[in-house]
């Protein structure tokens, strides 16, 4: 039954201080096979692979490739022994052309007595770009000119033109439109047509499904099974993600519930040069309107623009009782909380404790006469991040040791804890594992059941049918359509109005 | 079972040794440890009476600058203008201590807060980094300094000379020290100035004026670098060229002895003014004791400096200093 075996893993291990991120771990994958690999945040799934490519060290245990043992120290080293990862976040360099990029560590070939040939990178580059068909991308050009889905179309390229034995792909498909998917689903059948394999780490488990040959669950950094993927259904791979049943409420179920007619904001004509054009709506007391649309249509400007946060905005936007937000403090002052979806750099204060980052937009509400207690502050943390069951040491801890989901937990908390009437939430569930979704989309109607509403905009459109009671898709930065909350509607609804 | 007991301490020790409590207590330990070789090495010459007054008489004016440029590094940005403010300052002081004492102290806080004013405004309104902006000024100021007093030192009155006293100075320092405490502690002036040296972007988003704690915050260093001229003032009785020369890196270095991180941010402790600033006054002093020459002092606070700074930064929040 052994089938050609490409990798094997033998009881690989890693702490990380107390953390225990990847424990003993062992796994085989076959040649010409495309393997999952799922968990929830904190799984360990990424040290994992990232050790595999020789972006962690590894702590314990051996990794053997085509019968040979790796002993990786960087990431070029990775390259050569024929192993590649495509990363979840930005793994392009500023400030380097394209084929600086793709080449970036195997410039060997173009260097003559020390000298690099840039015509001949440049032609080398564009031939594998033209091959791979994303012929709009220019080879000589900045890299700074292409745009966060261009530069991962680059990325992948610079991954996989070396014809590597195993490809690792990290949560790269929540950075791409459906196009750019498409283009990397392709990629990932060739490397199996040619028998090389591929480790494919995704949340979205519908997208597992379909383009695996098997699935590795892991749980708490521990090996739980691998299973064919035409034997299971996503209910199944969630149970052992989690260790117990999923609840079914997952979205919301009401349907028909009418809407307050009362609007609590107003947004009229509000125009971001470059960005977003005209855009105008309201929002009612107690509705959750959701947001959506090719990731480059303008939307998440549109929730920036409403919390007061664009520089060079134009148009209103109002409240109810008529105050305009045109700056940050104005709209926390007024009510209205943000949640960014680039968590780290806008929503978290990264190295700062749980507590400082609950307390900070509080922090007027919690003075007395300008002065602070600590111990008033501390409870304050404590209550919501408790609330939002944060799991956390104590409010003290580093917010940087969370995990994903954690940390938009602590970000919730904060606008809890504030009381804001009115949240924009920019893709709320990025990054983040089934049960703290669930959690967040708990939260969601129990928000609006208290009467607050709520902007969410997503790039994942079941969840935009899930949880809006209506939903306004955008493209090229106007707004092109418009639905109610119905039980019929569906993807494909959605997505006409989006391309 | 006893070597794995041994093993089991040892890691542990290890452990203390990485944690945040240690770089928190290196400080303290450091201050201890350099007053005792100090002592050792000039013979316990420096903890007689009279040298600790001497020494004390030093620590006045760079622990009140000090104070203020804490806050500037809590933000993660530099201040290299304190010692040419010192200068302008401590000549605008003289000038008026001729009319009024009071007049003198205020004139002397309002040119630093000036100075600060424009280094603020600079730095966030072009958003050019502070120490480029603040190297520039500082070469702007020194020019200044030199300028006004290239003919002849500039003399103070007799009135300003005669407050020349130990309760003053201390009481002067002690009060500048209780105020930042209690802002930096009590109020949200603290957590808005720790949180943009945490992350400046989410803090914006959270609702901190990010661009007017910044611009304050170069201003109120200013101003105590004023208040540490009326000190500077009292003491030295007339101002040259030469007035606050290398007080930048002093207070620079001092901070970072006292634990200071310097990327900024929420592991700044508020004892590292004190603590910094005593530090390297004894050191200094017990250098020049022992009779090094200048150079060779140099040298050697270098090699600490050096030390101290990769002891105590902060990988984890590791960028460019602002």
């Amino acid at each position: 039954m052994e089938k050609n075996i490409l990798l094997r893993a033998e009881h690989i291990d890693k702490k990380f201080g107390i953390t225990h991120a990847v424990n003993n771990v062992s796994l085989t994958i076959a040649a010409g096979e495309i393997r999952g690999l799922i968990g929830e945040n904190g799984s360990g799934k990424s040290t994992f692979s990232q050790m595999l490519c020789g972006i962690y060290t590894i702590g314990g245990g051996t990794f053997t490739l085509d019968g040979k043992e790796l002993h990786i120290r960087n990431q070029v080293e990775a390259n050569n022994a024929g192993v590649s990862i495509i990363v979840q976040e930005m793994g392009t360099l500023s400030g380097l052309t394209v084929a600086e990029n793709i080449f970036l560590g195997h410039e060997d070939p173009f260097v003559h007595h020390g000298i690099k040939d840039s015509r001949k990178m440049n032609q080398e580059a564009q031939r594998l770009l033209n091959e791979y068909g994303f012929t709009s991308i220019q080879a000589s050009k900045m890299i700074d000119q292409y745009n966060f889905e261009d530069r991962k179309l680059i990325e992948i390229v610079k991954a996989t033109y070396m014809k590597p034995k195993i490809l690792i792909v990290d949560e790269t498909t929540t950075a791409l439109s459906q196009n750019g998917r498409l283009e990397l689903y392709k990629i990932m059948d060739q490397v199996r047509a040619d028998g090389r394999s591929v480790i494919f780490i995704s949340h979205d488990l519908g997208e597992v499904l379909e383009h695996t040959d098997s699935v590795t669950i892991l749980r708490d950094g521990e090996y739980i099974d691998t299973v064919q993927t035409k034997d299971v259904t996503e209910d199944d791979l969630k149970r052992l993600m989690v260790g117990r049943e999923i609840g079914s409420a997952y979205y919301r179920t009401d349907y028909g519930t009418p809407i307050s007619d009362e609007v609590v904001l107003k947004v009229d004509s509000v125009t971001v040069p470059g960005q977003i054009y005209n855009i105008s709506f309201e929002l009612h007391r107690g509705e959750i309107l959701g947001f959506g649309g090719l990731s480059e249509c303008g939307m998440h400007e549109v929730g920036k623009a409403v919390f007061g946060a664009s520089w060079d905005r134009t148009g209103s936007v109002t409240l109810k009782d008529g105050t305009a937000i045109n700056s940050i403090p104005t709209a926390i002052k007024h009510s209205v909380a943000y949640a960014s979806k680039d968590r780290d750099n806008e929503s978290i204060i990264i190295n700062e404790s749980i507590r400082n980052n609950v307390v900070l937009p509080s922090l007027d509400d919690l003075a007395t006469n300008y002065v602070l207690s600590k111990k008033k502050l501390d409870s304050f943390a404590n209550e919501h991040a408790t609330r939002m069951q944060t799991k956390m040491q104590n409010v003290h801890q580093f917010i940087s040791d969370l995990s994903g989901g954690n940390k938009q937990k602590v970000v919730l908390a904060r606008w809890l804890g504030k009381g804001s009437d009115i949240l924009v939430l920019d893709s709320p569930t990025r990054g983040i594992d089934v049960k703290v979704k669930q959690a967040i989309y708990a939260l969601m109607g129990e928000l609006k059941a208290e009467g607050k509403s709520i902007i969410m905009i997503s790039e994942e459109i079941p969840e935009l049918l899930g949880m809006s009671d209506r939903i306004l898709i955008m493209k090229d930065g106007s707004i092109n359509g418009e639905f109610m909350r119905r039980q019929d509607l569906t993807e494909e609804d959605l997505i006409a109005k989006m391309v | 079972m006893e070597k794995k007991n041994q093993e089991n301490s040892q890691s542990k020790v290890l452990a203390f040794l990485g944690s945040d409590t240690f770089k928190g207590l290196l400080p303290f330990i450091g201050l201890v440890v350099i007053v005792v070789v100090m002592n050792i090495l000039t013979e316990g010459k420096i903890l007689t009476a009279k040298r600790l007054r001497l020494l004390l008489s030093q620590v006045y004016y760079p622990m009140i600058v000090a104070t203020g440029v804490f806050f500037i590094m809590t933000l993660g940005s530099i201040d290299f203008t304190e010692g040419s403010t010192l200068g302008v300052a401590s000549i605008v002081v003289s000038w008026l201590s001729f009319y009024s004492i009071p007049l003198a102290i205020v004139g002397g806080i309002l040119t630093g807060a000036a100075i600060g004013a424009l280094n603020g405004f600079f730095h966030v309104k072009f958003k050019l980094q502070s120490f480029i902006v603040t190297i520039c000024t500082m070469y702007l100021f020194r020019g200044v300094c030199a300028y006004l007093t290239t003919e002849t030192a500039i003399p103070a009155s007799n009135t300003i000379k005669a407050l020349d006293q130990d309760w003053l100075k201390i009481t002067i320092t002690v009060c500048v020290l209780l105020v930042a405490f209690f802002l930096f502690k009590f109020t949200r002036i603290g957590n808005d100035v720790k949180a943009v040296g945490s992350g400046e972007t989410a803090a914006r988003f959270s609702g901190v004026r990010t661009d007017m704690v910044k611009f304050l915050a170069f201003v109120c260093a200013g101003g105590l670098t004023g208040l540490a001229a009326f000190v500077n003032v009292i003491k030295v009785g007339s101002i040259t060229s030469t007035a606050g020369n290398q007080l930048e890196t002093q207070i620079l270095i001092s901070l970072v002895l006292g634990g200071l991180p310097i990327t900024g941010g929420a592991k700044v402790r508020f004892s590292n003014i004190v603590v910094g600033t005593l530090m390297y006054t004894v050191l200094n002093n017990g250098l020049v004791m022992m009779g090094f020459e200048s150079a060779t002092q140099q040298l050697i606070k270098g090699i600490i400096f050096l030390i101290f700074v990769a002891l105590t930064i902060d990988r984890k929040a590791l960028k460019v200093i602002k």
